[in-house]
């Protein structure tokens, strides 16, 4: 399909109401507005992060797209149900208290304690087996995924992350 | 504490789906699995991880990163880019509502291996809420597009950037998650195997003096991608 046929469909989308995740041929990396044309053109929410997992985990995948497109102010109204839902299932003690702790999906940081997780998130930090401790308590088969650090060492300089695996 | 996960039906048939959402699609792949559910038509639309933290260097300053486009493989380390019709934001709430008052925009022109990705903010967002834009004025700083071992890097008014493909510094054994989740197990194994091991990410790195991220020490932060609508 022709890029001006993929705007004039995303046009009429847009004016049905219609959330659109993007056509193929914009979503491909092969158009390059220049500068003059990004300014002041609006953009549509499709993905959005604050909680390692905790969209991946909690929310299920006929909400995800709807998930990735609302904002963390409106996350306590709209998706404790399905928060509590899978704490339940996973048999937490508490499955209320807990959504109302990891809802909304924001990550907290206070910046005049040292950084380590949950104040903030390090690239160290084993997130993971920090969130199935919160999860699943004292399980000791669940509780630990047994991975505790990166496959390369971090650097202690910017830009913090290993140089990338080459062929 | 019940020793086994009581209840393995459809519910938990998302999580395995789609834990580790970003990237998960290209993984998907590899093992030869077949499952459309969480494919995308643009891994660098998908965000895999979002961290914030004090600069070990220099903690005066906070560290913002973004990674997006999970499992890219050593070969496909030097071509894979981000997408030029993608707003990516970092927003930060410092005043405890869950709004953002401040906002770090990135995005991308060009395409290919001669990417440069433009900085701006941090800064007052013309609205907050889902449909974001690019307002008009000067942009704080601007990086080409990391390909290599070599991180290219760039500075202006006390922010460095960087953006480009780095080792994933994501670690977990999803792929014995995915086996407890479907039955298959019923615990970790130890040691686990890191599932991510051996992948690359595309990283944008935000590195910013506190002072002006607002007066407060306790802050909001998570990060989004937008689509552009025209």
């Amino acid at each position: 399909m022709s890029p001006h046929y993929c705007s004039i469909r995303m046009g009429a989308l847009l004016l049905a109401g219609l959330l659109v995740a993007g056509c193929a041929d914009d979503s491909a990396p092969g158009t390059a507005p220049n500068l003059s044309q990004l300014r002041n053109r609006p953009a549509r929410q499709a993905d959005r992060f604050g909680l390692p997992a905790i969209a991946t985990v909690f929310i299920p995948s006929a909400q995800k797209d709807a998930y990735n497109a609302a904002q963390p102010v409106n996350d306590r109204a709209e998706f404790t149900d399905e928060v509590v839902a899978v704490l339940t299932a996973f048999g937490h003690p508490d499955p209320a208290a807990l959504a109302s702790v990891l809802l909304p999906d924001i990550q907290p940081v206070n910046t005049s304690q040292p950084s380590g997780f949950l104040n903030g998130r390090r690239p160290q930090d084993d997130v993971i087996t920090a969130e199935l401790g919160i999860i699943f308590g004292g399980n000791a088969a669940l509780n630990d995924d047994h991975v505790d650090q990166n496959d390369k060492t971090f650097l202690a300089a910017f830009p913090y992350f290993a140089p990338p695996h080459l062929p | 504490m019940r020793q086994s996960i009581p209840y393995r039906g459809p519910l938990l048939v998302f999580v395995a789906l789609a834990v580790a959402g970003a990237g998960v699609a290209r993984w998907a792949r590899a093992a030869d699995h077949r499952d459309s559910t969480v494919l995308t038509a643009n891994p660098a639309r998908d965000i895999a991880d979002i961290y914030s933290f004090r600069s070990p260097a220099n903690p005066a300053n906070l560290v913002l990163i973004m990674t997006v486009s999970g499992f890219i493989p050593p070969a496909e380390a030097s071509n894979t880019f981000l997408d030029p019709g993608v707003l990516y934001q970092w927003k930060i709430d410092n005043d405890d509502d869950a709004v953002e008052d401040l906002v770090v925009q990135a995005f991308a022109t060009g395409t290919g291996a001669d990417q440069v990705i433009h900085f701006r903010g941090p800064a007052v967002p013309e609205v907050t809420g889902t449909t974001g834009r690019i307002p008009d004025g000067d942009e704080l700083v601007q990086v080409a597009l990391s390909t290599g071992d070599t991180p290219v890097t760039a500075s202006a008014g006390g922010v460095t950037v960087f953006a480009g493909v780095r080792d994933d510094p994501f670690f977990f054994d999803l792929a014995q998650f995915q086996q407890i989740i479907a039955g298959n197990a019923t615990a970790f194994n130890d040691p686990g195997t890191d599932t991510f091991a051996g992948t690359n990410v595309l990283a944008l790195v935000f590195e910013v003096p506190i002072t002006q991220l607002g007066g407060s020490s306790t802050l909001g932060i998570w990060g989004t991608t937008s689509q552009f609508t025209d």
